[in-house]
């Protein structure tokens, strides 16, 4: 049977989804004999940028014309398209304020130049094309990964957590950081997978993997609510790595 | 005849993008750039109005290879606009976290990005079919790199747990025990990694006179701690403080490239390894001192591809370095101290550290709540795009065929050799702010 061929992409962002991948040393040269990577430009300068995929896996969000082609011409090559990484699955952090002027803020900080810098207010990659999966995180969880990975190779479709965070930090039995400390904690409203890693720290969730389904924003604004904490400073918090529920859909 | 030579999509690079060098029809260079094509996406606007807690996690983002760098320089910068002074070993834990960072960064560069050049191998991977012992010692440091940030910093990417005032959750004496055993396996594997760096094939096809800035750190050749900046030109050194960064940010377009040039008293500059040694050499370990002559790097170097030398001769450094740190905390023990109490003010601080790829600059005001005013990041790789593009030119001047594919190799060698961070440079076409407080 011939390898899964596999392309590995990245829009605009950080490349942090990439790292992680290029993060898993033990596991890196077992993964790259399994699968057949044709296309990774962060790693490899002999792609082909032509062929046809199996699955791609694309990190970033849409923010450029030039996103945009790319993530066009990477759906048209490929059967199956993951989303990998907060960005491509929810905007990120450069989505953080949807009210924000972006002429006015390329003017401000690029000068002159601004207004001929090719920019789009950002996108997720499934408001732009027709995604299979995602996964979120900012950045990806090694463990997820692979396994998103090995589910993949098997035919079977992965199975990612549905629950928020506060489940998570509750089987560690840390002390809650939102009721008994007031902190802006996201937990409540954020999808697990990270083993709560910032509460177990003690240093509130920030949100980074995005809302978890069905999250119980009225119930959870209520609970911040009646620890004095200000609504614009939630929401903005709440709304730092992923919109929430109402910005869009 | 006119000659074009282009790379639309350089590998092996974090981020995107290119090179352009053209000649005209007598040879001559007339146009040589480091094309970038990175989306805006305005993290430095977009944080505007939010808390000094919120600040540091998503100017994080900027980059994940220098995610703790990022963090950091942006909790220095923090601290300095609230008046917030961090304990002595705060101090300590911050610059053992960069200095995994600096180990997995290098690491990284070094055997996954650029050895595959000097043996001809398109990528890592390719390279693993002949050389696994080499790859596998590559993978081996860059672990230990990140075994020092998850420890310290709570994960590798983007670290949460360095924080406004101190640390979130303080390291535990057994997981110093187990990143001691991982440093004293670290150790050795250095001692392979300069036997393979100094049996590669020489890379000699570019030289110009180069001035080199970096944060001076006479004692340790730290990443982490102080505010002055050296540059040094031919010998002669120059100090700049932190807070007046925008001596060396003084932008001007030249023609023939997109982007405005970062200068310092009218010439570009260099910043990253080789730019740290010049500056910094007196401060390093016996170890890498030797490591120096092993590889047979000296200074002040005309040749930008020594910085991959320079880059080894830190992963030396900060392997040895790292260990003595450890050894130390596991001796006196961790103090049980709690962050430092953080009373929003008005102010403006300017945190200046030693990124991987070199200096990197945040520089922020608050309002008297605690609320970010304006926040300027001046990242590496916006600092040498001048340099880079002049020893393109360099690189096409001085070699004698002119043949494409062979010039191409040498412009990506050279490229790659700055170990350039491009979804950081996005940053570079920085202005002054317009709003100055």
């Amino acid at each position: 049977m011939s390898k899964t061929t596999v392309g590995l992409f990245g829009l605009t962002g950080c490349a942090g989804d990439q790292l992680v991948i290029l993060n898993c040393e033990d596991q890196l040269l077992d993964l790259v004999n399994a699968i057949d990577i044709r296309d990774f430009l962060m790693a490899s300068s002999a792609n082909d940028e032509n062929c046809e995929l199996d699955v791609a896996l694309v990190e970033g969000a849409v923010l450029s014309k030039r996103d945009e082609e790319k993530l066009k011409q990477i759906r048209a090559r490929s059967k199956a398209l993951m989303a990998v990484g907060t960005c491509a699955v929810w905007g990120g952090v450069a989505a953080l304020n949807p009210e924000a002027d972006r002429a006015k803020l390329l003017e401000e900080i690029y000068g002159n130049q601004g207004a001929q810098y090719d920019s789009l207010p950002p996108r997720s990659l499934r408001e732009v094309v027709k995604v299979d999966l995602n996964l979120t995180g900012c950045p990806i969880e090694k463990g997820q990964f692979l396994s998103a990975v090995s589910s993949l190779l098997n035919g079977d479709p992965p199975i990612f957590p549905e629950y928020p965070v506060c489940t998570e930090c509750r089987m560690l039995e840390n002390n809650c950081l939102l009721i008994e400390k007031s902190k802006v904690c996201c937990g409540p409203l954020t999808v697990a997978g990270c083993d709560a890693r910032c509460p177990e720290l003690g240093i509130p969730c920030v949100g980074c993997r995005g809302p978890v389904d069905e999250a119980n924003f009225s119930s959870a604004l209520a609970m911040f609510g009646e620890k004095g904490i200000p609504r614009e400073r939630i929401a903005a918090k709440l709304r730092t790595f992923a919109p929430i529920s109402g910005d869009h859909s | 005849m006119s000659t074009k030579i282009q790379v639309e999509h350089l590998a092996r690079v974090e981020g995107h993008g290119g090179i352009t060098v053209e000649l005209n029809d007598d040879g001559a260079v007339s146009a040589f750039r480091f094309d970038i094509f990175e989306g805006a996406r305005l993290l430095e606007g977009l944080v505007r109005g939010r808390s000094y807690e919120d600040i540091s996690p998503i100017l994080s983002r900027i980059c994940s290879i220098c995610s703790v760098a990022h963090s950091l320089t942006s909790l220095k910068a923090t601290e300095n606009a609230l008046g917030v002074k961090v304990t002595p070993q705060t101090e300590l834990l911050r610059d053992l976290l960069y200095r995994g960072e600096s180990i997995q960064s290098h690491a990284l560069h070094l055997f996954c990005l650029a050895v595959p050049d000097y043996l001809g191998y398109p990528s890592v991977t390719a390279l693993a079919a002949d050389h696994l012992d080499a790859v596998k010692l590559g993978l081996r440091l860059k672990k230990l790199g990140n075994s020092i940030q998850e420890t310290l910093g709570g994960r590798a990417v983007h670290p949460v747990n360095a924080i406004v005032g101190g640390f979130g959750k303080l390291p535990s004496a057994d997981s110093l025990v187990a990143l001691r055993a991982a440093l004293i396996q670290g150790v050795a594997d250095c001692e392979t990694t300069i036997k393979v760096l100094a049996s590669l094939p020489v890379a000699e096809f570019c030289h110009a006179d180069t001035v080199f800035a970096a944060l001076s750190s006479p004692e340790n050749h730290g990443y982490y701690s102080g505010d002055e900046i050296i540059v040094s030109s031919n010998g002669q050194r120059q100090s700049v403080r932190a807070a007046d960064y925008r001596s060396l940010s003084n932008e001007k377009a030249v023609p023939g490239s997109h982007a405005k040039h970062s200068s310092f008293n009218g010439r570009p500059f260099m910043v990253g390894s080789l730019a740290r040694l010049t500056t910094n050499a007196q401060g390093l370990t016996e170890r890498a001192r030797v490591a120096m002559d092993d590889l047979g790097l000296r200074l002040p170097s005309d040749n930008p591809m020594d910085n991959n030398k320079a880059q080894a001769v830190e992963l030396v450094h900060d392997v040895h370095a790292g260990l003595a740190i450890v050894d130390r905390l596991l001796r006196d023990g961790i103090k049980e101290e709690r962050c430092v109490a953080v009373r929003p003010k008005a102010g403006t601080g300017t945190g200046v550290t030693e990124a991987p790829r070199g200096l990197l600059v945040h520089s922020y005001t608050y309002d008297d709540e605690g609320r970010i005013i304006t926040a300027d990041v001046i990242t590496p790789t916006a600092f040498n795009v001048a340099s880079i593009e002049n020893h393109f030119r360099s690189t096409v001047e001085q070699s004698a065929s002119k043949d494409v594919p062979a010039l191409t190799k040498k412009l990506e060698m050279v490229a790659r050799a700055y170990d350039p961070c491009i979804s950081c440079s996005v940053h570079l076409l920085q202005r002054r702010p317009s709003v100055d407080v």
